[in-house]
Parts: C-alpha cells; structure tokens; sequence
C-alpha cells in the first residue's frame, strides 16, 4: 500500500528531498533562533531576552517542538552520512589527478566536512545553554551565563570560530535545497542564488555578532 | 608523418592508465613521443603513440572511439583530471594537440565510475546508459504513414528546449565529472527531451519513474547540486534539467496515475 512512498524516499532523488526538506527546516530555525537571541541586544539589563526565554520555555508546546527539530537535525544528518557513503561507493577507485571543471564552490565542495564541524559545535551547545539551562523561575540568569561563556577567550573562538563552516554550509544549502525539489526558473534562478547567499551571511555574521559583541565590546 | 614542421612538432610526456581488466589492479605507464603535430586531434595523438608501442611489439593503449567527429559519444579520457580535455564543451576527439604546449606532461586516464567499469586500459563499458535508455527513455508510436507536418502543435520555446535536451550525446561525461559519480544530467536531459514534447506526454509518469529507477539500480551516486557535470558536458546540457527532472519525479510519485 506505501509502496510507492518507500520507493519514493528509497530512491536517489527521494534521499535528496528529504535532505532538501529537513534543511530547508532547518534554515528557518536558525532565522526564528537569531531573532530570539538578538533580543540580548534590546536592553544592557537583559530584560527583554528574560522576557523572551521566560516567554518561550513557559510555552507547554515546547518539548514537541524540540522533539520535532531532534528528529529534523537527525533525519538531516543521518542521510548525510547515507549519502556520502554511497557517493563514494559509486565513484569506486578515484582519480590520481583531479581538476574542476569550475563550477564548484568553496561551499559546495566542503558540506561533508562543514556539517560534521557545525555538529560538533551543536554538541557543545547543548551543554552550554540546553542541558544547563536554569529553572523557569531563574531566567534572568540566562543572560549572564550567555555572557560569561561567550566573553572567554575558549567561549569566542567555540561561538565564532563556528559561523565559518555554518555560513559555508548554507551558501550552498539554500539553492541547492531548490534546486532539488524542482525550483529552478529563469526568471529566478539569480535570485534564487543572492537570496541564499545573502542568508548565509546574514544569518552567520548575525550569529558572530554575540560572540564578537562580548567579547570585544565586554557589555553588550 | 611530416617530421621537422618545428613550430608544430611537440615533445610530450604521456602518463597513460594500463588496465589488463575490470579486476585488474591498474598502473600508470610512462610513454614519450617526440614528434607530436599540433594540428592532430587527442585520439590522432594516441594513434601515433599505439604506432610507436607496436613497432616496439608492445600491446597498443585500448581507449573508445568511433565518429571522431563529436557527435557519437563514444571517446571518453579524463585528461589532466578535466573530462575531455581542458576545453569547454568537445569531446576529446574534436581536441586539438595546439591546446597543449612542447614539453607538457598529460595524464590520461579513465572516466572513473563503479556503474561505468573499465574492459581495458582507457576504455569503460557505459552500457548502464543504454539499460536507462531501455527502461523508459522512448516513445510507443504506432508505425504507419508519417504524419502531417505540423499536424502535433509544439510552441517554438518547447521545442527549443526539447532540442537543446536532445543535444546529450551519452558519453557519460557527466558521470565522469561529477564528484558523486551520478547520472543525472544524462537521465534529465534524456527525460527532459520527451517530457517536453507532446509525444512524450502519455508515457510521462512511467517514463521518469522506470529511468531513475534504472539509474539507481546501476549504482549511479546521488546529486548534491555541484553543477560540474554541466561544466564539463561537452554539449552544454544545462543543470536545468536536472531540476524538471526533480520535478517529473516528484510529480509522477506523489500525483502519478502509474502505480
Ligand atoms: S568519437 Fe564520436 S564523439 Fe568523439
């Protein structure tokens, strides 16, 4: 009876849509966690980020959606890893000398490696701010644990020195994800592409602006 | 053979992949030939270097080809790691030995892919290509007179695009090209020349869902949108495809009527 949707998924471009999918997903988690986290920005008290993360973990819906982006980030990275497997079994002995034909970019080439850093940086993350998190009724606290960690020298090299592969991996993300589910006109094809590299940055230097702000600046 | 033209006459250094059999481990041997004209083609080249092995009684250097004039898609060769040689858009017979200077060095060695395994040396059996083909690639016509010109409408852009599609020659450089070994550009434009013309259409949900089918069935790798097999294709076939291709797939799975 699902036959046709196992051989849908089962298939190359089935994988691909998935990926496509659940990175797409994942683009608008990263937009929707920037925006939460420049409330630090507001106010030098941290009173509106207070307000947000008091906001946010007071909401009964939160534990779903944070199993729904485990399983996003999972699916996502689990086919990653399928994928390259069989890309690489289906290349079988490599090539001894190896030129580009030009169309490669430093973001396409590196997604492997790019999404593995940018997992590592997650685990550690999560230590610092999810797993650590104080209690509802104590987040003022969070601000000032964001600040302690980021104004270290060992906390601004984790948080910035991250943005490299995540803005790498969305410069090719956010085109490649249209791409594969069939979004590709001439009419916006070179929007399609500035739209995705100018997330990729936005979101990236958005991200650095905490880690640089605390650290250079001391007091946000 | 025309010795002593000095301004056309080349030294090469050739490393050339032997391969005894698909099992065969494989090498690279060292070959030198002194007396390269500028206006032979890549393949003339190897001619004269199987000439040279010959006369020494050594086995001839197996590579494919067949039309040498660019249409058949039957020569192959990674040449200094670029699929056809370092220009744009030929295939390695229509390259010139001009490209290359006195002197150089040239690594040749063969498309590289598990789906595309090499018989000997230089030359890979592609009949995968041909097994996609079979499984859809085609339209059921009832044979009879042929029909009036004009008699099936197709809008000027369509059969523009059609035709650009139709240009693919099979060589498989895509595959070579591509950093995952995958055929998709091949199979998309395969699609995309049928899916665009009202021919095409009855068969359409079948057609796409047997190709991909046999695609993944022959160990073609998955397309992570590197576009290197457009830059390599030796007829400019665009990534383009590859997109309606997408969109055929998911259109004939998701909405399909065809099982
Ligand atoms: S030999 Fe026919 S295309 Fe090169």
């Amino acid at each position: 009876m699902l036959s046709w949707l196992q051989r849908t998924l089962r298939s190359s471009i089935g994988k691909k849509v998935l990926m496509a999918c659940t990175g797409l997903g994942l683009i608008g988690f990263l937009i929707g966690h920037l925006a939460g986290n420049l409330t630090l920005f507001a106010d030098s008290e941290g009173e509106a980020f207070t307000h947000y993360a008091t906001t946010l973990n007071s909401n009964p819906a939160l534990p779903v959606v944070e199993v729904g982006l485990t399983l996003l980030f999972l699916a996502h990275i689990v086919l990653a890893f399928k994928v390259t497997r069989e890309n690489r079994e289906a290349r079988g002995k490599g090539y001894t000398l190896r030129n580009d034909h030009g169309a490669r970019t430093p973001g396409s080439r590196s997604m492997m490696i790019t999404g593995v850093l940018i997992l590592a940086f997650i685990v550690v993350h999560l230590i610092d701010f999810r797993f650590d998190k104080p209690e509802l009724e104590e987040m003022s606290l969070l601000a000032g644990m964001v600040e302690s960690r980021l104004s270290g020298t060992v906390g601004f090299l984790i948080y910035f020195g991250a943005m490299v592969p995540l803005t790498l991996h969305l410069s090719h993300a956010f085109q490649s994800a249209l791409q594969t589910l069939g979004l590709n006109h001439p009419k916006y094809n070179c929007l399609i592409k500035v739209v995705g590299r100018g997330l990729a940055l936005i979101i990236g230097l958005g991200f650095a602006s905490f880690p640089l702000a605390y650290f250079f600046g001391g007091n946000a | 053979m025309s010795a002593g033209h000095d301004s056309s006459s080349m030294k090469l250094t050739l490393h050339v992949w032997r391969q005894k059999g698909p099992d065969d481990e494989g090498r690279f041997e060292i070959h030198r030939l002194n007396d390269v004209s500028q206006d032979m083609s890549f393949l003339e080249m190897l001619d004269v270097l199987n000439e040279q092995l010959t006369n020494e009684g050594r086995e001839p250097v197996v590579f494919d080809h067949d039309c040498r004039e660019g249409i058949c898609g039957m020569c192959s060769l990674v040449i200094n790691g670029q699929v056809h040689g370092p220009v744009p858009e030929i295939t390695t017979c229509q390259l010139h030995m001009r490209k290359f200077n006195d002197g150089d060095t040239i690594y040749i060695e063969p498309f590289r892919a598990k789906a595309f395994p090499i018989i000997r040396d230089l030359a890979t059996d592609r009949t995968a290509f041909d097994r996609i083909i079979q499984s859809g690639g085609f339209v059921s016509v009832n044979t009879g007179n042929a029909p009036d010109a004009n008699a099936l409408l197709v809008s000027k852009q369509n059969a523009d695009e059609a035709m650009d599609a139709a240009a693919c020659i099979g060589c498989g450089g895509c595959v070579a090209a591509c950093p995952n070994a995958a055929a998709m550009l091949f199979t998309s434009a395969k699609v995309s020349q049928l899916a665009l013309l009202p021919q095409g259409a009855p068969e359409r949900d079948a057609r796409v869902l047997a190709m991909v089918g046999q695609m993944d069935a022959e160990g073609f790798g998955n397309c992570t949108n590197e576009s290197e097999c457009q830059a390599a294709c030796p007829k400019g076939i665009s990534v383009t495809n590859i997109a309606r291709l997408n969109r055929e797939y998911l259109r004939a799975s998701l909405v399909g009527k065809s099982q």
